[in-house]
């Protein structure tokens, strides 16, 4: 168990800089996930806190422990990668098993330690086999094996579903979860994929070009993004941008564009008329009925579920989500309603957030 | 059945026999002096140089081995002719130093061989893994190092070696041997580690592993079909080399095969016979350790680590 902390860290390679003046706060037993697209220094970040890493300036501490110049074997840190990394040459016994044997554990212990990890991982039958005997899913288990019998300080993880296939994904998302809860351990998770972020994580920080976009719950970075990276990073289908203007008339703003007048909620947007702003949308915030605007269905997207369409409001392509027993097929008129407390104000020019949705 | 489908039979076996019998020259260019030795090593003197020469041994006899093996102090020029009177021929002077020699050799070939790995296996994890400065600079001098003839170092060498006190020293042929077979060895190692997936390192400094144990417990055992070959590299090497070992000994007490058996073509008389007898002792160890070894060098042990 122990807090991570990531001070004015700092990483670069030659001239790129993979993370810039990172600051991060990881707090005991917390299930932190960071988040973003590729080389936005996701990895990196992890990789500095494991020690794998040497960082051009900053300090990682450990608990109020300065870590930055602790090698990694000495970290007490688990780790698992995409790659699942096991050691082709030991059978998966003797995997699960090397940490302790390096620690010296005596032989009955390792051997009980190991297999009460097994148990946990349903892996049991397969002790005796060699990884390339395996398959991806039976791997990844063995590499969690190997991270979980240590009973390590903090719990590293670089996108290990990601070479899964989507429905061991969506298993294995419950195994970690599950493991999360009965080791009371911090864990700090690497992904790209936003359903992984969304459905494991107490808390997200959202990365982008080695700078945090955003830090908070996955409720919070859903439905207040920060900024239009954000907004756009999560969620899909993506959320809907129109850019337009604001507009002050009698009891508050209205963003304007062409045809469209949409009342705004947020009382601060009043007396900004005239800013270059793009509105935010998510597809399931457009309700199928309403006055507020009018709609061509284009496209019609069943997912048996629910269904997307497509739809064109002037020379706007809008994305709704709507219930699968509404029957919408290609050219109907839509009316739509848009909920003024569910719409997203950005500032054109910086991309930041101007209103978001208060707090439900 | 269509004419199409069926195989035309007649190329299949012109191939095949012409794959043979290019085989066949292949096998007899590379086999056939060691047949040679071999067969002339186990028959009397008189059949060496017969004419017609006969092809398999007349009556084959290990006589020669005896002979020069068993040569002990007693060779001198009054008594080297009593090697075989009947015969005519005349022992080599040199044949009481063969066993001395052959323990030479191959003490100081055992010794490269080992210290050789642990070197280059050092230098090559580093080389390989540690993003050190200065690090593409250290592998381009280790390199080119081994673009200098021989030939070119051998007086300096002698000097420096003779200035250390070490000449007619096993420990000097060993430093020397070294520093031909570590550089190629680092190259070799330096290829195979960067094979193996990097998350190897990073699960095994993750699980607990200083560099060494890394390198003892996931590099090395991955490494296992480079490391052989790096062994049988240096020991072959070391036991062949002839130059070095020329200029940097003068007595047997480092003195290695190669010199003592070329010693022995250098008599007033040769004997074929004995000659290729020792060449045969020469032959026998790398072969044995070649067999010994062969079976880990096999490749594909990095399989089922990664994905992919």
């Amino acid at each position: 168990m122990a807090k991570i902390a990531c001070r004015q860290l700092t990483k670069k390679y030659g001239n790129v800089t993979a993370i810039d003046r990172l600051d991060l706060e990881i707090r005991d037993t917390e299930f932190m996930v960071l988040l973003g697209p590729s080389g936005c220094g996701k990895t990196t970040t992890l990789n500095v806190i494991a020690g794998l890493e040497e960082v051009t300036e900053g300090d990682v501490y450990f608990d109020d422990t300065l870590m930055t110049y602790v090698p990694p074997h000495k970290r007490e840190v688990a780790m698992v990668f995409q790659s699942y990394a096991l050691y082709p040459q030991k059978t998966v016994f003797e995997n699960i098993a090397f940490a302790l044997r390096l620690r010296k554990v005596h032989d009955a212990e390792v051997r009980q330690l190991v297999q009460g990890a097994a148990e946990q991982l349903e892996i049991t039958h397969l002790l005796e086999r060699r990884p390339s005997e395996l398959s991806g899913g039976q791997r990844q288990r063995v590499a969690l094996g190997r991270a979980i019998v240590r009973k390590p300080s903090a719990f590293l993880m670089d996108e290990p579903l990601s070479n899964l296939d989507a429905a061991l994904r969506v298993t294995m998302r419950a195994l970690i979860k599950r493991l999360h809860r009965t080791m009371r351990t911090t864990f700090v998770y690497v992904t790209h994929d936003q359903a992984e972020a969304m459905t494991m994580a107490d808390r997200i920080v959202v990365m982008r070009d080695g700078v945090i976009q955003q830090l908070g719950t996955p409720h919070e970075i859903y439905h207040r993004p920060r900024n239009l990276f954000v907004a756009s990073f999560l969620g899909s289908p993506q959320i809907n941008l129109v850019d337009g203007r604001l507009e002050a008339h009698e009891g508050g703003g209205s963003f304007v564009r062409g045809g469209w007048r949409v009342p705004l909620a947020d009382a601060r947007l009043a007396n900004q008329s005239g800013r270059e702003v793009v509105l935010g949308v998510r597809p399931e915030d457009l309700r199928v009925g309403g006055s507020d605007l009018e709609a061509a269905a284009e496209l019609v997207s069943p997912l048996g579920s629910e269904q997307y369409v497509n739809a064109c409001v002037d020379d706007v392509e809008l994305v709704l989500r709507v219930d699968k027993d509404v029957t919408v097929s290609t050219g109907d008129r839509l009316p739509l309603g848009l909920d003024p407390r569910r719409l997203h104000v950005f500032d054109k020019q910086t991309g930041e957030a101007l209103s978001g949705q208060p707090e439900p | 059945m269509s004419g199409a489908a069926r195989r035309p039979m007649l190329p299949v076996i012109g191939r095949s026999a012409l794959l043979m019998f290019m085989s066949f020259i292949f096998v007899f260019y590379v086999g056939g002096p060691v047949y040679w030795l071999f067969k002339t090593s186990i028959e009397p003197e008189a059949q060496v140089a017969a004419v017609p020469p006969n092809w398999i041994p007349q009556d084959p006899t290990l006589f020669n081995f005896e002979a020069i093996i068993s040569a002990g102090n007693e060779v001198t020029y009054e008594t080297r002719r009593q090697g075989d009177p009947a015969t005519g021929r005349f022992m080599p002077t040199g044949a009481k130093y063969l066993l001395p020699a052959l323990w030479n050799s191959f003490s100081v070939g055992v010794a490269v061989a080992i210290l050789n790995v642990l070197l280059s296996a050092t230098a090559a994890y580093a080389i390989a893994l540690i993003h050190f400065r200065g690090r593409r600079f250290t592998l381009y001098t280790i390199l080119v190092t081994r673009v200098i003839p021989d030939i070119a170092l051998i007086v300096p060498l002698f000097l420096l070696l003779r200035n250390f006190g070490l000449i007619n020293t096993k420990a000097a042929l060993i430093t020397t041997y070294l520093a031909i077979t570590v550089p190629f060895t680092i190259f070799i190692l330096i290829n195979y580690f960067q094979s193996v997936p990097r998350e190897l390192y990073k699960a095994a400094r993750i699980d607990g592993c200083s560099h060494l144990g890394v390198l003892r417990h996931v590099y090395l055992p991955l490494a296992m079909p480079a490391v052989v070959a790096s062994l049988m590299f240096a020991f072959l090497t070391s036991w062949n080399e002839f130059l070095f070992a020329l200029m940097l000994t003068q007595n047997i007490q480092a003195q290695t095969l190669p010199i003592i058996i070329s010693g022995f073509a250098l008599d007033f008389t040769v004997s074929f016979s004995f000659l290729n007898a020792a060449g045969v002792i020469a032959i026998v160890p790398p072969v044995v350790l070649a067999i010994l070894f062969e079976r880990y060098i096999v490749s594909g042990l990095t399989a089922g680590a990664v994905k992919g």
